[in-house]
């Protein structure tokens, strides 16, 4: 059994400009885990993720994947093994290419034969009939569109999936539906997730572990047992729970 | 018995497109006191359609019938669009989602609640400014003057919603619909935003109308609730009883479908429910 | 009867199906989308009916006309317009009927030239620049700033002085001073574009630069294109027209509009047909190119 996390990140500094964005954060995931990091605007969660996938270079500090050190250019071996998910879905597939097209582009990036199959089969692990298949993006609800970014995501069988708030512009029946498939696909594929989000319900559905965020710190890691028995141990994270509770009059 | 201050019969809100036509509320109906009502739906139900229709403010091509759409027994259906038009915000006020979209972005937060009020009163420009202020410090704004002078771009998204607030009361109305309110802010923010409308509206008496996704925090917030699917109501009953257990034999099967389906801290499980759609619902 | 419409409505359901199944349907049916929208405004309609009115009579000049264009006929000058000459002669006995019929293949070759190597160009110096960034950036915005600062009229004088005039020569000084626009606009919608969370995708595959320009950021830059190269189209042809009145575009006998008017201007007011004429088919050809032009700006880069 491999001891080595899936993703370590020590001591991670991203400042844009004047603005110390992310401050020396640290975290470690293990392989097959399903992480979550919560925070609310400003907290630099979506920031963690867009380092992580390699979208941004302006980071000092050390982040290893599967025990190897990540330089702030990633190759396309790198990009085979770690994938995302964005958050709205109306802004995450092109436009003006089908579904088939989208689908299509990361098999031949890589050079990857029998796209054909490959495209169905990521059609049907999403629940999306065969007739969606070249369909544009207008044409797609908003869940349905959050399915082809998944399959997207997947079609290059990475082992680690970065979900950026994948369900928060969808609404809550649509949500539960995202959510499941999520879960289905990591316990069939063995992957490993970190989802980020600012809804503490769906980290504690998702999540075996989270990280609270605030201000750009790591505030509290805890295990999503300790956040259901409303048990954390600093103030902030207690607040977000009490706000999670809803409107309370007097 | 009190007169209600809206009352709504058969509202239907239809576009005529060159495709078709779309029926974004079909045969609403309900009565509003000095209460706060939430319409409760998904995209595409049909709340923020209603909120617009009270307000006439629904574009073209969309078209607007109702039997009975009355403010105050004054009947909203024959009146003229000026008329109309000087209910809107004098009487009925509405405050939306962003305030970022919302505020003109050339003017400072402070001109804008000032001319909301000279709309509608005649006032000099000081006696406006002074109104002005002691309404940002009535949404618990603790610098007012120097937030006067801010652009919205300065203010954060929680301080944008209390100014949206304050520009929408001032004139002080006897209903404020609120589309969305709080859907772009923050948790902790959220809360605070709801305490100031809460206090408020029950200072004003006035009427609340509070459209939302957000199940839960209608349930908490609001007095009454209007579940809202395709552009009908699924049902009408008291916020308590959405989170009454006894209570869930009565409830409407949409309603306990987009109850199941949330995650819940207290009760976790293996998967989410999901909502299977009845068409007999849309009938 | 029933046949035609039954085949018009299949083949309208096929195009117009929510669930095509192949790569042409999905691509044909977006055409179809798009033609039934832009049919639906009268003012787009009559802009096409020009510019089809404009190829087919290019097309079909040596028909149409009723006699040879460049034929001198001296004992027949300067005729008012009548039965046989529908507008009139020039000051040489020249139909200017035949004329402005054969017109239009020089209008259409000086329009379509000119679009067809700036459009791309522009296109890619500006996707470039604007997805690049840096130095890239900077130096072919700097050339585009240069390029910006000719005014076209003159910079057409200068290559006239140094090439000599000609039809070849007026259309390389036009384009030299119509791509600079092209690039500048295809360059911020790139810095749009370049932050949506379809391109950070495509980067997350291991695209390279280049492939992502050209297959990702180029597709959405190219309505926006196609609306700017149409309505570019009036001006260029007044342009020419322009050049042609100074005695800088296609040479005589060649009959271009510009040319034509500039020739008749000294008979302005006794022999009204030589200048008008001409002067009126420029005007009817620019006015639809624009119409044409925002009808399909409604259509495909809808703000």
């Amino acid at each position: 059994m491999s001891t080595k996390p899936a993703i370590a990140v020590d001591k991670l500094n991203v400042s844009f400009g004047d603005s110390h964005v992310v401050k020396d954060l640290s975290f470690a995931v293990a392989s097959g885990e399903s992480y979550g990091i919560v925070g609310e605007s400003g907290s630099g969660k979506s920031t963690v993720l867009r380092v992580l996938s390699g979208l941004n270079r302006d980071w000092s500090g050390m982040i290893a994947i599967d025990g190897g050190v990540q330089p702030k250019a990633r190759d396309k071996a790198f990009y085979r093994n770690v994938q995302m998910v964005f958050q709205d879905p109306y802004g995450s597939l092109h436009p003006k290419k089908t579904v088939d097209d989208t689908l299509a582009e990361p098999l031949a990036i890589h050079g990857i034969g029998d796209a054909e199959k490959r495209i169905g089969r990521a059609m049907a692990e999403v629940g999306l009939p065969a007739s969606f298949r070249f369909r544009y993006p207008h044409q797609l609800s908003g869940g349905q569109r959050q399915r082809v970014a998944i399959a997207r995501a997947l079609v290059l069988e990475p082992s680690i999936l970065l979900l950026d708030e994948p369900t928060s512009a969808l609404d809550v029946s649509i949500q539960a539906e995202v959510l499941n498939l999520l879960q289905a696909l990591r316990k069939e594929r063995k992957l490993t997730y970190i989802l980020v989000s600012h809804d503490l319900a769906v980290v504690a559905h998702m999540c075996e572990r989270l990280l609270v965020m605030q201000f750009g710190r790591g505030v509290e890691e805890m295990t999503a047992r300790t956040l259901a028995a409303r048990n954390p141990q600093t103030a902030y994270a207690q607040q977000l729970l009490t706000a999670s509770e809803g409107f309370r009059r007097g | 018995m009190e007169q209600p201050l809206l009352e709504l019969d058969n509202l239907r809100v239809d576009f005529h497109t060159p495709t078709g036509i779309v029926h974004a509320v079909r045969g609403l109906s309900f009565t509003l006191g000095r209460e706060r009502l939430g319409i409760v739906g998904e995209s595409g139900s049909g709340k923020s359609m209603t909120g617009r229709a009270i307000l006439d403010l629904i574009p073209h091509p969309g078209v607007v019938t109702a039997d009975r759409l009355r403010f105050r027994g004054q009947d909203l259906t024959t009146m003229d669009k000026g008329a109309r038009r000087k209910l809107r915000g004098r009487h009925i006020s509405m405050v939306m989602q962003d305030p970022k979209f919302s505020l003109n972005p050339v003017q400072t937060v402070g001109h804008q609640i000032a001319e909301a009020y000279r709309i509608h009163h005649k006032a000099g420009a000081r006696e406006a400014r002074e109104r002005s202020l002691a309404m940002l410090e009535q949404v618990q704004i603790r610098e007012p003057g120097r937030v006067y002078d801010l652009y919205p771009h300065e203010v954060s998204g929680g301080m944008g919603q209390r100014v949206m607030i304050a520009m929408m009361l001032i004139a002080e109305p006897e209903i404020l619909i609120a589309d969305e309110p709080t859907s772009a802010l923050d948790v902790t923010v959220q809360l605070q935003i709801l305490k100031i409308l809460d206090d408020l509206v029950t200072q004003r008496g006035m009427g609340l109308i509070f459209i939302s996704h957000d199940l839960h925090l209608v349930q908490s917030f609001c007095d009454r609730v209007i579940v809202m699917y395709g552009g009908k109501a699924m049902e009408t009953l008291p916020a308590a009883e959405l989170a009454d257990e006894a209570a869930r034999a009565r409830r409407h099967p949409y309603t306990l479908g987009l109850l199941g389906c949330l995650p819940d801290l207290d009760h976790p499980r293996a998967e989410l429910a999901t909502l299977k759609r009845d068409p007999a619902w849309l009938a | 009867m029933s046949d035609v419409t039954t085949a018009h409505t299949s083949w309208h359901d096929w195009l117009i199906s929510n669930d095509p199944v192949s790569r042409r349907q999905a691509r044909l049916g977006q055409l179809y989308r798009q033609w039934l929208a832009f049919r639906r405004n009268p003012a787009a309609m009559v802009g096409l009916a020009i510019v089809v009115l404009l190829l087919v009579v290019a097309a079909l000049a040596p028909v149409i006309s009723p006699h040879d264009p460049i034929a001198q006929a001296l004992d027949k000058r300067l005729l008012p317009p009548s039965a046989t000459y529908w507008f009139g002669t020039d000051s040489l006995g020249r139909d200017i009927f035949s004329r402005i019929v054969y017109g239009t293949r020089v209008t259409l070759v000086i329009v379509l030239l000119v679009v067809v190597t700036v459009g791309p160009i522009g296109l890619l110096i500006g996707c470039a620049a604007g997805y690049l960034g840096g130095w890239v950036d900077t130096v072919l915005m700097r050339i585009t700033d240069v390029f910006l600062a000719f005014p076209r009229l003159v910079l057409a004088l200068a290559f006239v002085a140094a090439l000599g005039p000609g039809l070849e020569n007026a259309v390389i000084a036009i384009a030299f001073t119509a791509w600079p626009p092209y690039a500048r606009v295809a360059r911020a919608e790139t810095l749009v574009i370049r932050n949506a969370d379809y391109i950070a995708a495509v980067r997350l595959q291991g695209a390279s630069q280049w492939r992502i320009v050209m297959k990702h950021v180029v597709p959405m830059c190219l309505p926006s294109l196609i609306v700017r190269s149409t309505l570019d189209m009036a001006g260029i042809i007044l342009t020419a027209a322009g050049l042609g009145f100074l005695g800088l575009g296609a040479q005589p006998p060649i009959p271009e509009w510009g040319a034509m008017i500039s020739a008749g201007r000294e008979q302005i007011f006794d022999q009204w047909w030589v200048a008008t004429f001409p002067g009126i088919a420029i005007c009817v050809v620019a006015l639809g190119f624009n119409l044409l032009g925002d009808g399909l700006r409604d259509v495909m880069d809808a703000r």
